[in-house]
């Protein structure tokens, strides 16, 4: 069998719980993740935020590496998987985006992207719990009923933090 | 440590964030694991509570048992490699304080239980097992701890069957089996 590599060596220590392989290991991993998710996903800025999801997944993956085998291609393929999935998720998008264009032939660039943002805020909002889509809506019509003051307060503040969440998770933006 | 600028209006990507963020997923996730992986524990807790004479008393140990195992798989290295060892040993004490329960014997119109020796003679047996392992494995004193704590808290589940002294002869017992090994150990420094 050959030589473990650095990085066998690392992922290794890492799923035996050495959190001081934690930080080398990013190093190692960081630059050919990127490479992957660029040679996948063509847009830089695309490509960039596959390549941070990916990292998280590979890390916290990090328990499941089998230290019989070499950790670069392991991970770079969960780095693929990744992209894949941005990639999936970006087309989809598209597909949802590409309704209101063709029903509003002179809308501007703006518009647009402002139906684009809002379809995929709509998408999130269709992953949050009925409470918490019943608790944004009656916050955008001004009518909650069923609580008031401080309480309708935190309830919207905790919406709209799953909300942000989700909307993170979906399209991996802020 | 490097960043790269992403085109358009994109923030400049900080990987120490990133890294920071992966780091606290991983421990989250590595938690979640030992949490789940430490679970079967809680069925020899509960098994220990319904053959048990004390049930607090054996939810209360097999609570704290839970929880260090939980922590050492989480911590992981040699403490991770302390549990499995530490709850075998544990069983010992545990199942001799279990049948003796059932029993007691009576001499001179005076009776007692086997509860007490019951957990002295698991406690040695105990120790000297997780030192024969330690011993073997060439573990240092941190398996030594982690599975002692592992041993000891799952004993304990059927030990406190008079009460704590039952906890403290397997405390006794344990320290008697494990000491040939730790003058070893203090010896070979």
């Amino acid at each position: 069998m050959a030589e473990p590599s650095e990085v066998d060596v690392l992922m290794g220590k890492l799923a035996d719980g050495d959190r001081a392989a934690f930080s080398p290991l990013f190093r190692a991993l960081w630059t050919p993740a990127l490479r992957v998710c660029q040679r996948m996903v063509h847009a830089e800025a695309d490509a960039a935020d596959a390549a941070q999801a990916a990292m998280m997944k590979i890390l916290e993956r990090a328990g499941e590496y089998d230290k019989k085998r070499p950790a670069l291609p392991w991970a770079l393929g969960i780095a693929a998987w990744e992209c894949r999935t941005l990639m999936k998720r970006q087309q989809r998008l598209k597909e949802t985006a590409e309704e209101p264009q063709l029903s509003d032939g002179g809308a501007t660039a703006d518009e647009v992207e402002q139906k684009l943002l809002v379809s995929a805020a709509m998408h999130a909002m269709g992953e949050l719990s009925a409470a918490d889509q019943e608790t944004l809506t009656a916050t955008y019509w001004d009518t909650a009923a069923s609580a008031g003051g401080a309480t309708l307060r935190k309830r919207r503040e905790r919406a709209l933090t799953r909300l942000r969440d989700t909307f993170r998770r979906l399209y991996g933006i802020d | 440590m490097e960043s790269t600028s992403p085109r358009g209006a994109s923030p400049p990507l900080d990987l120490q964030l990133l890294e920071r963020r992966a780091r606290t997923r991983y421990e989250l996730v590595r938690a979640g694991r030992s949490l789940l992986g430490f679970a079967p524990a809680l069925l020899l807790m509960l098994a220990a509570a319904a053959m048990g004479r004390r049930p607090s008393s054996a939810f209360f140990f097999g609570s704290l048992l839970f929880f260090s195992g939980a922590f050492l798989l989480w911590r992981g290295q040699t403490m991770h490699r302390a549990v499995l060892p530490g709850l075998l040993a544990g069983i010992i004490p545990l199942t001799f304080a279990l049948v003796a329960n059932q029993g007691h014997a009576c001499a001179g119109g005076h009776c007692s239980t086997w509860c007490l020796p019951a957990c002295i003679t698991g406690g040695v047996v105990a120790g000297l097992a997780v030192s024969w392992f330690a011993t073997k494995r060439g573990l240092d004193w941190r398996f030594w701890a982690g599975a002692s704590a592992v041993s000891l808290l799952t004993g304990a589940m059927g030990c406190a069957c008079i009460g704590y002294s039952g906890v403290i002869g397997l405390g006794a017992g344990y320290a008697a089996g494990a000491l040939p090994w730790a003058v070893r150990r203090l010896l070979a420094r």
